[in-house]
């Protein structure tokens, strides 16, 4: 692969319904990717209905929060997510092992421990023990990346969201979620510090309009402090076709959205769909044409606020 | 005067010397209970009648009211020079806290410089990532602070801190204004130190941290009439002026608090003297299924429009498995030596310290990192053969849950059984500190005492009961 980039654009609407009318409700949404290595974010809007003014933040993982609180009785939330992103192929770099208690102080021992909802269990210890051995190394770790989809069968709709590692490895089918949280509870219980991503695949053929989903993945840190994505669900390096949106100890910490309201009503399944379209030449021209003409329009909206004092020293003076 | 004759119980260390005398600073007082027996008991009743009428409780209301809180009345004493010293160590202590609270929302130093392993805070359920990088008005964190300190062969240690909702302030005021009003006589025999302004002190500390300090609308947020000291939310909101609300009363709006009051008129909050555990003041943020507070709260105090007390985040330093790096705490954000030490503590992740544990276990007592008021305590010595190996597995299956101390026998005080005998019961105090640029902590604070002679726990919670606390000014 060349080091060529590729330009992905991502439809993401979200509906969230409910029982009945709402008074107010108020949502965290985690929607919006930060620029991270050869990624790079061209164009995001978030748009919501009924209309709210959405205020960002980062949180603790680095990953852009949006606060969307609708204080206007609903019965439904709209957010449409539409950004344009750019993303190269990350070089396959192989990481060098930890020292046994360089992690102690470091604060990368975080994504070494048990988070929510990847606790380290003698199952998962047992996995990594089965597979590799007593070997710990960067090879076992590519071993373990190839090995899961092997053993593991992807099946859609095989668990839920709230699924757990054992209903993994009891069931011996899941979703991306299932197996980037069952590869983490073997990359920390093997002393890797680790972390899950949540993103989307795009297509990687021309000009293809996928009807996508969101994914997750792995990405694992080396002593050299460097983090590589490793992707559980197809065996592989993360390549350019992965495109982050938010990483964290688990899903908990990435979930695209979580919300409260007051009312007497219960949420409903919310209603989610992906489309990503992977751009020709000509269309990522037009979108950066398009912010540059959105300069322009500042610029020219900026030259004419900066004529207002002008006008109020016209007042004839005392 | 026959009723001179009448013998202190030897085993009270904290007020008799080896001769089975009175000690300095309690001669006054124990020179009159003792010297009018018939007095005492008038008294002993008559403080029962009291704390039932003013409604002083502790606990969860059980078919329709809650317990009265226990009280003895025969006073706990502490002489000018034991209190110089308290003082000076709470201080330090509190101060240490504070700043490894401000540090783990922070740099974190003392992770980098392996003075707290890292492991232990990344792990702990204090420990709320949101809040990394806030910093609450006026740097501080930990505005009221409760330190429990026992003395143990002679020498005072610290059993525990609080810096998360500390109770108990109202329960040592209200036990003063009981025995000043029902037996002044007491008082004429000690030069004892008065109190009365702690809530007085802890209003001013909520008021400088106001967004708006020249108007600020103080809250004392509750979570309601069941939880076991709700008494106390009700007293200090009633003498601080503020008003007492719950979770339900306070809604959120561009990050804004407000309060709505019953005729449906909304009020900006401006503090948020907080007795609700932060992880369940905020849906939005931490625990999702919680009614006790109110969505967006956090927010809020992250933007500066809201001030909490304790800023949210201080169970980081209240868990309990910090609490043994507390000492290595004061000798790296202060430079000083810590001046009480710990009860000798073990942390069983370390699996060094977890082998001794296991090997001593008669000499131990576990406790749950992650619960307080004396709940899931088990002593060592009181398992039987068959239970503690069961045990052992208990904690080596979980050892960052449990936290394992030396067994020590507390001192003993003074106490006034329900048959009209003396007898001597393991004490404690918990002085309460409010923390602003400088610790500031009345004379006194909460003597807890064991239900009786035999129980060697003195939390409320377990039945245990209090006692006024008196320091002298000479």
């Amino acid at each position: 692969m060349g080091t060529e980039s590729l330009t992905f654009a991502v439809t993401h609407r979200t509906t969230l319904r409910y029982s009945a009318d709402v008074s107010l409700s108020y949502n965290e949404v985690r929607l919006r990717p930060r620029d991270r290595g050869l990624q790079r974010t061209l164009n995001f809007s978030l748009v919501t209905t009924p209309g709210a003014v959405p205020r960002s933040r980062v949180d603790y993982f680095g990953n852009y929060v949006h606060r969307v609180d609708v204080a206007v009785p609903h019965r439904e939330l709209n957010l449409l997510v539409d950004v344009v992103m750019e993303n190269g192929e990350p070089r396959r770099r192989r990481l060098p092992e930890w020292p046994a208690g360089a992690l102690a102080e470091d604060s990368r021992l975080e994504y070494a421990l048990p988070s929510p909802r990847v606790p380290l269990q003698e199952s998962t210890r047992l996995l990594w023990r089965e597979w590799n051995g007593e070997d710990r190394s960067f090879d076992a770790v590519l071993a373990t990346t190839q090995r899961i989809p092997a053993e593991f069968k992807y099946v859609r709709g095989a668990t839920t969201v709230e699924s757990s590692i054992d209903d993994l490895l009891a069931g011996g089918a899941g979703v991306c979620q299932d197996f980037t949280h069952l590869f983490l509870a073997l990359l920390r219980g093997a002393g890797w510090p680790a972390r899950y991503v949540s993103g989307y695949l795009g297509p990687l053929g021309v000009e293809t309009v996928f009807d996508g989903q969101s994914h997750a993945w792995v990405e694992v840190c080396g002593a050299d402090g460097r983090w590589v994505g490793l992707d559980p669900t197809q065996g592989k390096y993360a390549g350019a076709e992965h495109l982050r949106l938010a990483v964290g100890r688990d899903y908990g910490d990435v979930a695209p959205h979580h919300g409260l309201f007051y009312g007497k009503a219960r949420g409903l399944p919310p209603e989610v769909s992906v489309h990503i379209t992977k751009m020709s030449h000509q269309q990522v021209l037009v979108v950066e044409r398009g912010s540059a003409m959105h300069w322009q329009q500042e610029q020219q909206q900026q030259g004419a606020s900066a004529g207002r004092p002008r006008s109020a020293s016209t007042r004839p003076s005392a | 005067m026959a009723k001179r004759q009448t013998t202190l119980p030897a085993t009270a260390d904290e007020c008799v010397d080896a001769r089975g005398t009175a000690r300095k600073p309690y001669r006054g007082v124990l020179d009159a209970v003792t010297s009018d027996r018939r007095g005492l008991a008038t008294i002993a009743q008559a403080t029962q009648a009291w704390f039932v009428d003013r409604g002083v409780t502790f606990g969860v209301p059980a078919g329709g009211s809650a317990p009265i809180f226990p009280f003895d009345p025969i006073p706990r004493v502490l002489s000018p020079s034991e209190w110089r010293t308290i003082h000076r160590a709470i201080s330090q202590r509190a101060m240490a806290l504070d700043h490894f609270v401000s540090d783990c929302y922070g740099a974190q130093r003392a992770l980098r410089n392996g003075v707290v392993p890292a492991r232990l805070v990344y792990s702990s359920t204090g420990y709320l990532r949101d809040l990394v990088g806030v910093g609450p008005p006026r740097s501080t964190w930990c505005h009221v602070a409760g330190i429990d300190v026992v003395r143990v062969d002679g020498s005072f240690r610290v059993l525990e801190d609080n810096v998360r909702v500390p109770s108990g302030v109202a329960y040592a005021l209200e036990a003063r204004l009981a025995l000043e009003s029902l037996a002044p006589r007491w008082f004429e025999t000690s030069a004892v130190r008065r109190i009365d302004d702690y809530t007085k002190r802890l209003r001013d500390i909520l008021q400088r941290i106001a967004p708006r300090p020249w108007e600020a609308e103080i809250v004392v947020l509750t979570p309601g009439p069941y939880n076991a000291a709700y008494y106390e939310h009700k007293m200090l909101a009633e003498k601080m002026g503020a008003t007492l609300v719950e979770g339900r009363e306070l809604i959120v709006s561009e990050d804004e608090v407000y309060r709505l009051d019953g005729e449906g008129e909304v009020h900006r909050v401006d503090v948020i003297y907080s007795r609700v555990t932060c992880e369940w003041l905020d849906p939005l943020v931490f625990q999702r299924d919680s009614l006790l507070g109110a969505p967006g709260i956090i927010e809020a105090w992250r933007r500066g429009y809201v001030a909490i007390a304790n800023a949210p985040g201080t169970g980081v330093a209240d868990d309990k498995a910090i609490y043994p790096y507390v000492p290595a705490m004061i000798r790296y954000y202060l430079g000083e030596e810590p001046l009480f030490d710990n009860v000798p503590t073990y942390d069983l992740s370390d699996p060094v310290q977890l082998a001794h544990v296991v090997a001593n276990l008669a000499g131990m007592v576990l406790k749950p990192v992650d619960a307080s008021g004396g709940y899931g305590i088990h002593f060592g010595r009181l398992m039987g053969g068959a239970e503690r190996p069961e045990f052992v597995e208990t904690i080596r299956a979980a050892p960052r849950q449990w936290l394992a101390q030396e067994e020590v026998e507390l001192s003993r005080a003074v106490c006034l059984r329900a048959d009209g005998e003396l007898d001597a019961r393991a004490v404690d105090l918990r002085p309460f500190v409010l923390l602003d640029e400088r610790p500031w902590i009345f004379p006194g604070g909460l003597t807890r005492v064991a239900a009786n002679s035999e129980e060697l726990v003195v939390n409320s919670s377990q039945g245990g009961g209090s006692k006024d606390t008196w320091v002298l000014s000479r």
